[in-house]
Order: C-alpha cells, then structure tokens, then sequence
C-alpha cells in the first residue's frame, strides 16, 4: 500500500515538475500549491494528473516511464485549461474525461511517434486536445461546455476581496521595479495565472531545482523585453496574456535542458527570441481565424524544430545536444563534463599498441620527416636503449638494429584487408622509393575504420587478405622495406582500406608512458615518448573483474550489512545492486581499468563508500588521479554560485586518487579524496582497499576523526 | 715531458707461419671507468679494488628485459642473488623491477631485506632449512622444490602451520648439453617430476603455481633453451589438460654466458658466444608456438645473473714485482690472485694496463700474490713492459666473484659502485683484522 502510494505521489509531483523540465519534488509541490490559487483549474488539473495516472497504470504501461510524468503532465494541463476556461457542469465533467482520454492518448503516441528522432514532445498534446475542445464547443454549442467570459478569466478580482486575494493583491502591487512583476506575471503564465505570489513561488522553486535554469528564464525575459522595446511589437508588453512565458521557456529548453549549458548554449537562449516572436505572431494571426489562443505552441515548435536542426549536424562540435537525460541542467552539465573525460571507452574503438615491449616514437604525427599532408597521421616506432641509440655498434646491418626482427601485432580485432610481404629489406641507409610502404598489413577493425602498419620484413607477414585477427596476435617482424632507411616499425589509422590511403587522428586506449610511471588512455603517443603495454597486475583484475551473478555481502563494525549483486541492464552496462537499499552503481571495467560511472540511491549506504573508494582503479597498478562529476543531485546551497556559473567556468571539484603498495600475498589500494576550489585543496577522506589472490577482503574508510571498517565476503548466497 | 723509462729485453724471434694479421701491439690503455680515473679509484679505495658500473648494469638488464619483452607478453626477471648479492647491487636490480631469486636462508633474509615483497621472492635450491621453508610459506614466496624430501617437509610444514604454500618443481632434462645436470630436481624423461607435479596436485596445502628449470651455466647453445622450454610447456600443458591445474608461470633459470673467453677457447668470447636475443628468440618462439590459448600464456621467469653483471664488474689492481722464471718466462706478480679473482679459474680474463705504455710487448705470466702454486691469473697474456705499481684493470669480472671470493693470505678489498653521474661509492668497506677476527673466540686457557 506504501509502495503504491509512493508511486502515484511521486508520479504526480513529476507531472507538476516536469513542466519545467524537473523532477525536483520541492518544485512539484510548490506548483501544486500554485495551481491551487485557482481552485476551481487547480482541483481540475489535479483530477485531470490523477485519472490519467490511474489509466496508463491500469493499461501496464512501463512504470519507470509514467513516473517521469511525461504521459500525464499534459492531462495536467487540461484539466488546468479546462477548469480555468470552462464553467462547472455536468457536461463539463463528461468532455473533461473525454478530453483527458484524448490527452493521454496522443502523449503516448506522440512520445513514441517522436521518440523515434529523439525529440520530445512537450505540450503539444494538450494544445492539439484543446484546439480540439474550443473548436468542437465553439461550433456544437449542444455540447454544453460554457465558456467563462475573458473578463471572468481572473475572477480573482470579482466579488468580495477574500484574505487570499488581499495577499494575493498585496502581492501584485509590490512596490519593485514593473519588469520584476511583469517576470514573475509572465512565469505564473505557465499555469494559466496572472500572479506575481504565483510566479514568485514558482520562481523560488525553479531556483531550487536549478541554478541555470533560472538563470536562463531570466534570459529569455530580459531578452524578449528588450526586441519588444526595441521593435514595440506589443505596446503592453511581453506578458501580454500568456504568451511571454513562450519565450522564457524556449531560452530554458535551449540554453539549459536540451543542449548542455555553456555559453554556445546561452548564446542560443538570446538569438532565438526574436525567431520566437516572429513565429508567435505569425501563428497568432493564424490561429486568431478560429479565434484559438496559441496557448505554447510557438514553443514547441521551435524547441523541436531547433533541436531536430541541431540533431542533423554532422559533428556536433562544441555545441552539444544532451545525450543522457537528468532532468536537471546542472546534472546534465556535471555529468557532460566528467563524461568526457572519463567515458572516453564508449568513444573510440580500442587500439592496443601493435608491439610487445617499450617502443620510442621516432616521428609522431606531423612529423619531420614523411608524416605530413594527407599522411600526417602517423607514427614511427623504434628500439632504443639507455643510450638514446636504436642498434647495437656497428649499426650498419638490419640485425644490428633492435627493433628489427621483433614481432609486430594487430593493434585490435579485425579483418585482414591487404597484404604485401614480397619486398626486399633495404641496406642501412637506402631507401625504395618505387614501393614506398614496403611489407605492408592493413586490418579492417570496423566501417570506416583501419590500421596499418608497414616496412615489415621480407617474408615475415603471417597472415593473408580475408583472415581474422585477433588483439595482439603476431601478425608478422618489424623489418626495414619500403622508404625505410633504417628498421622501425610505421603504423596508422585510416579511414579507407587501401595501401596509401590518408591517415586519421586516432588514439591508443590504454598503454603505459614515462618510464612505466602513467598510464594513458585514449591518447595519441608524441615524438620521442616511450610506451608499452600496461602490464595487468593479476591481484587487481581478479578482484575487481566483477561479472553479473557475483554477489558479495559487506558488514562494517557498527553492524550494518549490504548485500551487493552485479547486473547487467538493457544497454548492457553493469551495476552493482544493494538488496537492502536499492542502491545503484554503475561500473565499467574493460582490460585495463575498473570504473564506476554513475551512483544512484542513498549516500549513506556502504556501496555508495565503495563507489567513492574504488572510483577508478587501474589494473596495471598505475596511480589514479580523476575528478568526481559534481554532485548536484543533493540539496546544496553552497554550490549554487558553481551552478550559476558552470556553464562558463567549473572553479570547485572533488578529486580523487589512489596509489597501491604491494603486500606478501596481495596489495593495499590507498585512496585519497579532496575538494578543491580554485587551487585551494582540502581533504575529504581515505580510504584503504585490501585484496588478496582471492579478491576483496575489506576496506577502510577514514573521515576526520573516524574509522569504519568494512569487511567483504563472497560466495555466502 | 719526460719520457718513460722501458727495461731492454730480448725476445726470442719466432719463425712460424706467417699470418696477415701480425701480432696485435696496440694496447689500449684503461684509464678511466665510467669517467673515473683508476688512478683516483686506487689512491681512495686501495688497490686492489673492484669497481661496478652502475650504468652497465642497468644497461645490461634493459637489454636483456628488451630482448625478452619485445618477444612475448608477460615476462619478469628475478635477480639471481648468488651472482652477486651486494646489497646495493641487488638493489640497483629491484629498481629497475627485478624480483629476487634466491638459494640459501640467509639470501632469502637478504631479499627481504632489500624490501623484496615475499611473494616476489623465488626459493631454489637443495638446502632449504626448515625455518627458512617456514618463513617462505608465511610471506608467500615462490618455492622451488628440489628433492622428494624437500617435498615431504613442505607438506608436514604446511600442515602444522595451516598455511598453503605456492610452490614450483624444479625440473631436469636432456637438453642434448652434457653433462646433464641431474643432480638437480626432478627428471623429465623418467616421469619423476610428473610423479612429484602428482604428489603435489593431490598435497593438501600445497599449490602449484609454476614450473623451474636451470639447464646449465654458461651455456653457449641457444637449441638447449628451445628443448628445454618445449619439455616445461609440455608439463604446463598436462597440468592443465590433465589434472586442470593451470601452472601461472614458467621459469626458465639463467645459465646465459657472458662475453668472457672460457679457458681453451679457441676464438674469444665476444665473437662466439650467443648474444641474449638469441636466447630469447630460441626461447620464447618455443613457447608462443607451443599451443598455450593467448590469454593462458604462462608468465616467463628468467633467472639471469652472470650476463646481467660479468661485464659490469672491474677488478684494478697493481703490479707487485716482475721477475723472470727458470725457462725464460717474464712474470709478473700481481696484489691480486685466485682469492679475490675466481673465475680466472675458468676464464681467460681481458687484462688491460691502466696507463698509456709502450709499443713493446712480452709473453708474461700473471701471478697472484698467495703463497700458493696454483695461484695464476693468466697462464699466457701478452702484454707490455709493467713496472711494480703500476695499475691494471681486469674486465668482466661482475659475476660470482664478489660471493666467491676468499679471505685466505689476503683479507678481501673494497667493492666501488660508480652511479649514473660518475661519482664513485663504496659499497663494501676492505675488510680489517678486527672483521676477521670478530667471530673469534679464545678458550679461557689460552688467555
């Protein structure tokens, strides 16, 4: 019964926050609130959210998705329009229900049919049912639906002042500058009202849920202002009925909501209010032929029509579309940022040097030497030693050199697409300009995507056109053919399949850099670095190589127990799962890394400890240095100036770092977490992960003063 | 400048063939070591003195590291501690990621020591006392069974300290290099070490981690490594085919020569010996061939020590007197012999003179300074005219001298380690009477 009421309550307050691209439950409830301030649309917007929760949920649609609000809002409304344009009566209450159906259909099939392109579908359900009502009750006046006359529209106003109205009055003649009632006016619009206590509470909430978004609401205020100052389109200004609320709410799903918040995306927000007039205006000339208001189709439009343009770019640059939806700005922006730095794995295919041992670049990308134009992609590899030299005295045969000889592997799985291995090793200091590439292998590893490397050795190559290759097979020896005056060993990425074909940028996703002191991911190796393979450390990857079906149970020393299990979802990410407090978190781990992701769910719990804790590790034992997105979920005031600025400047972050010191039978992982502002650091916490040949045997968590001892356990369920 | 003074002497005139060559008079002299003057070196440390380039030792393990890494996936180096187990020597290695290999109780407490993590520390070896076998359980480290006793012992250790034990077999096999070093392990052809591999499967608190050979030393053909590692992937495929006990590492030993010219070699060492490409070659090949899934590739233990040192190591020394022996032989006796040089038991070692000196050379007999026939450096080198005190250099040394040297006559000198900048380090103090005399005890009646 609990769990039932949760869901409705926490689906209805989404319904009222979604209206603002929220699910913040403080900005629901003061929307609730608000719409109450007309009882009579408040009661009806309600009745219109309830029924058709209780329709989709009857129908079994997918419960996650009702309780985003997205199937209901627009029955909210409705049922707001209905109450706030229509008198009570009993056909009133047959064509509110009729109407809601209508609604509730159109947003589910609306939100697939758009779905599609990934485009939303905002209000547009209600205005197509409401269209639908006024056209229907204007031509039938059988229907029996009574308008309420304009003048009765605030009836706020009429009869004996009531204490609420006297408030609400008070409020209205707030002696503040005129645009500050005419912003809270215009933000009260959204819920059919003309109040500046309703835009204020509403203003105050929008301000909860997010720092940006109400920065951008009063962007697209002061914007819309000053083009109508300017142009004088409407002599009493923007609030004029309901339509400035268009275009504060077209500068918010611009600038903060679907696209990530920076300052593209605020340039955005201003340039398209002007756009917003003209079609406002045009479609109010339009629509004022059926005497329809245009109510927030003017948004919808743009904002659909703005994001599909923004969707058919070939790259999206700097400007970027929000991918994974928080519905919150602020999240959205924190997770962006941190995404891609971190999440470089979904990015790029992974390419894996194409050699055993620590190779010197000898010429990077636009090198010296041959690396240039079309074929400036490229990298030289060469042996060397302490010394700096690349053969052994005397130098002056192929074999002298280090790197020749030595194997030569596919840098990730693919096809083999060509093979030349006929062509003669040069003498030290010659080079065969008729067949340029030499002793060449190309693998297709994906469309679009291919390696090559090239001077191989006469007759070395050991596999033909057509085979399969897997990561790190020998594929054939570093030699010296082609325009190669001495061995190395040539190697690229390219786009097209042929021997010759312009190279492509790509980077290498994981190998170890600086004398083995870094590991590097998704990089591109420079002139005169020495890199290898990292080496996997056999403790760590065992211990951490968590597949779905492992379960584990923690207890610390104040008794608390969590039973964790691994899953796979839909997309096939894994998480961990807490049994006792539902708790999630996303993790990655590939060869060379584990990561955590994301984390859901309660911040108290000892998954979310081991979240923070084993955030990254790197199997090759390399020290970790990496940055937690910013935690904007909580409710946080003191990082509200962050919020308002972080689409422009990110001036506080919590780092993280870990080190790991080897143990007789296993090793100790040191961890480290601070916050940083500007370049002041203060620690947060440590944290010590202890694992053994059999895996994770437990963790402490350090605080100021405090010590929690975790201790894990595996193979118990 | 004044020139120097060079004694006349008179030198049979040989009538042999004629060759095109002549015979070699450039001798370059070796003035310095790693820039270091050996004047200087001897005026601080004393003469005789041995001197270790700490260059030329990480140069060597990179070399060989590269040789090996370049070649196959998972490859690790142990320092062979008998080779030379100076501390700072030893340490030199850990650096550069060389774990410990050692035979004795005393070498393992050295490892630890040398902050060896335990179970970075392979134990091989016939004598493994009980307490040292304890301890190696405790801190995981790697053993290396020899013998079936050895075995039993483990396995009663094991048991009364409820511990499980990581451990190896050590394996011996024809190779087609004789003498076969049987003596050592147990025998692949006779089924001994499948019967032990077997004990150790079904031995409660034991886990078989690994498989251990050590075909030889100095070994100067590269098809024996070949033999041997087929012979070892062949075990570590039926340990894991047949009693589904994956072996995690397969370790080859040492036995790489270095560049020294053994006694009664006919061409010398540099020109002949099998560089540690080849070795490697010959060795991972074998493996990467064998038939191990890609990811089922067992790590490769290599426990090199004398090519890793030998040409590190400098012996300087000086002239103690020349004289001339009853059938006409110059001889020249040295602060220096078999005591502190070993392994001129074994080699014809390079012998420089450390300054600059004549074009005239002379068939010499080097001896040492014991009081002992046998005590001969070089039977046979041809060199020029030396005067008591002055310098020469002895190449190659590095290796096992430094743990097989005797205090006999003698006490044994200091030991120099010369860093990457070229600034000169004892690591080993000359030995004094009150060292010698420090595990001395006097009964009371003979006070």
């Amino acid at each position: 019964m609990k769990k039932h009421l949760q869901y409705y309550l926490s689906s209805a307050l989404n319904s009222y926050a979604v209206l603002f691209f929220s699910k913040n439950k403080i900005l629901g409830a003061l929307l609730f609130v608000v719409s109450m301030f007309e009882f009579n649309a408040g009661l009806t917007g309600l009745i219109g959210v309830m029924a058709s929760l209780v329709l989709v949920t009857a129908l079994n649609f997918n419960k996650e998705d009702i309780k985003t609000g997205l199937y209901t809002f627009n029955s909210l409304l409705l049922g707001i329009g209905f109450g706030t344009f229509f008198s009570f009566n009993f056909t009133f209450w047959l064509w509110l229900s009729a109407a809601c159906l209508l609604c509730v259909v159109l947003s589910v099939n609306l939100l697939s049919l758009l779905g599609k392109y990934s485009l939303p579908t905002i209000s547009i359900p209600f205005i197509i049912t409401f269209w639908l009502v006024l056209i229907a009750a204007n031509g039938y006046q059988g229907m029996g639906l009574v308008q309420k006359s304009s003048s009765l529209l605030f009836e706020l106003n009429t009869g004996a002042p009531t204490n609420f109205a006297k408030l609400c009055g008070f409020f209205d003649n707030l002696k503040i500058p005129a645009y500050a009632l005419l912003f809270f006016r215009s933000v009260s619009a959204v819920l059919f009202q003309n109040s500046v206590l309703a835009g204020l509470l509403i203003s105050i909430g929008v301000f909860i849920h997010s720092r940006i978004g109400f920065s951008l609401l009063l962007v697209g205020f002061i914007t819309a202002c000053l083009v109508n100052h300017l142009t004088g389109t409407y002599p009493d200004g923007v609030s004029n009925y309901y339509l400035g609320a268009n275009f504060m709410m077209v500068s918010c799903a611009i600038g903060g909501f679907f696209l990530i918040p920076s300052w593209r995306s605020y340039a955005w927000a201003v340039a398209v209010i002007p756009f917003a007039f003209l079609v406002l205006n045009g479609l109010s000339r339009l629509l004022a032929i059926y005497d329809l208001p245009v109510f927030s189709m003017p948004f919808c439009l743009i904002t659909i029509g703005l994001l599909y343009f923004f969707m058919l770019r070939k790259n999206p640059g700097k400007l970027q579309l929000t991918i994974f939806q928080n519905y919150s700005p602020e999240t959205n922006l924190y997770q962006f940022l941190n995404g891609q730095e971190r999440l470089k794995d979904f990015q790029y295919f992974h390419l894996s040097l194409p050699f055993m041992g620590a190779w010197t670049v000898s010429q990077g990308y636009q090198g010296e030497i041959t690396h240039k134009n079309d074929w400036q992609h490229a990298l030289d590899f060469v042996l060397e030693d302490m010394d700096g030299k690349s053969y052994d005295l005397p130098g002056i045969k192929p074999e002298d050199y280090y790197c020749f000889n030595k194997p030569v592997l596919a840098a990730g799985d693919g096809i083999v697409q060509e093979v030349i291995s006929h062509i003669d090793d040069n003498i030290i200091g010659q080079v065969n300009l008729e067949q340029n590439w030499g002793n060449t292998i190309v693998i297709k590893h994906a469309e679009h995507l291919y390696s090559k490397v090239s001077h191989l050795k006469k007759n070395s190559i050991k596999v033909s056109a057509g085979d399969k290759v897997k990561q790190d097979d020998i594929i054939g020896l570093c030699g010296n053919s082609g325009r190669s005056p001495e061995p190395h060993l040539h190697f690229q990425v390219q786009a097209t399949p042929y021997i010759g074909s312009k190279t492509l940028a790509y980077p290498f996703a994981y190998y170890a850099s600086g004398n083995n002191t870094v590991l590097k991911s998704f990089a591109i190796p420079t002139k005169g670095e020495t890199i290898q393979k990292a080496e996997i450390n056999a403790y760590l990857k065992h211990a951490f190589y968590f597949q779905p079906g492992y379960i584990n149970v923690v207890t610390d020393d104040q008794a608390n127990k969590e039973t964790w299990e691994v899953f796979t979802d839909v997309f096939g990410f894994t998480y961990f799962y807490c049994r006792e407090n539902q708790a999630i978190a996303y993790f990655v781990n590939n060869s060379n890394v584990f990561y955590f992701t994301r984390f859901y769910g309660d911040r108290k719990s000892i998954l979310f400890l081991f979240y923070q804790a084993a955030y990254k590790i790197n199997y090759s034992t390399h020290r970790v240095s990496d940055c937690y997105a910013v935690d904007s979920e909580n409710f946080r005031p003191s990082l509200w100036l962050q919020d308002l600025l972080a689409p422009f400047i990110i001036f506080t972050k919590n780092t993280y770092s870990n080190y790991i010191k080897p143990d007789n039978d296993g090793l100790t992982i040191h961890v480290e977490t601070k916050k940083q502002v500007f370049k002041h650091q203060t620690r947060i916490s440590n944290a010590e992960i202890y694992l053994d040949s059999k895996g994770i045997i437990g963790m402490d968590f350090i605080y100021k003063n405090r010590t929690l001892k975790v201790k894990w356990e595996t193979g118990l369920v | 400048m004044k020139q120097k003074y060079e004694r006349p002497t008179i030198r049979k005139m040989n009538t042999g063939l004629m060759n095109k060559f002549g015979t070699r008079t450039d001798f370059d002299p070796v003035e310095t070591i790693d820039g270091v003057q050996v004047k200087s070196l001897v005026a601080e440390y004393g003469s005789p003195v041995f001197v270790l380039s700490e260059k030329q030792i990480r140069r060597n393990y990179q070399a060989a590291v590269r040789s090996f890494k370049t070649r196959y996936p998972k490859v690790q180096f142990a320092w062979s501690y008998k080779t030379n187990y100076l501390n700072a020597v030893c340490r030199v290695f850990h650096q550069e990621g060389s774990w410990a290999e050692v035979v004795s109780g005393f070498e393992y407490h050295k490892a630890l020591g040398n902050g060896v993590a335990g179970n970075q520390i392979i134990f091989n070896g016939p004598d493994k006392k009980e307490a040292d076998l304890t301890l190696a359980v405790e801190n995981h480290s790697l053993i290396h069974i020899d013998h079936y006793d050895e075995l039993y012992l483990l396995i009663d250790i094991c048991k009364r300290i409820n511990k499980t034990a990581k451990v190896a077999i050590r394996v011996n096999f024809d190779t087609g290099v004789y003498p076969i070093w049987d003596r050592f392990g147990f025998n692949y052809e006779n089924g001994q070490a499948w019967a032990a591999i077997n004990k150790i499967i079904t031995a409660e608190n034991l886990e078989l981690v690994g498989l251990h050979c050590h075909i030889g030393t100095f070994m100067l053909s590269t098809a024996a490594y070949s033999v041997a590692a087929t012979k070892l992937c062949d075990l570590a495929m039926r340990c894991k085919m047949e009693l589904q006990n994956p072996v995690q590492y397969l370790d080859l030993g040492g036995g790489f020569p270095s560049t020294n010219t053994l006694k009664g070699a006919y061409l010398p060492g540099v020109d002949t010996v099998p560089s540690v490409e080849d070795f490697a070659e010959a060795i991972t090949n074998t493996i990467l061939n064998f038939g191990f899934a890609a990811d089922e590739l067992p790590l490769l233990i290599l426990e090199s020590g004398r090519v890793l040192i030998d040409d590190a190591g400098y012996l300087v020394g000086s002239v103690l007197a020349n004289k001339r022996l009853s059938d006409g032989r110059r001889a020249t006796i040295l602060d220096f012999g078999i005591n502190i040089l070993f392994t001129s038991n074994w080699y014809d070692h390079k012998i420089s003179v450390a300054k600059e000196a004549g074009q005239y050379t002379e068939e010499t007999v080097l001896f040492g300074p014991l009081c002992m026939n046998i005590d001969v450096v070089r039977e046979s080198i041809t060199l020029p005219l030396l005067e008591r005190g002055d310098q020469v250099v002895v190449h190659k040394v590095g290796a096992y001298n430094m743990t097989q040297w005797m205090q006999f006559i003698n006490m044994r000198p200091a030991v120099v380690l010369i860093d990457m900048q070229g600034k000169s380090h004892q690591i080993r103090k000359p030995e004094t009477l009150a060292y010698l005399e420090m595990m001395e005890e006097i009964p009371e009646y003979l006070k």
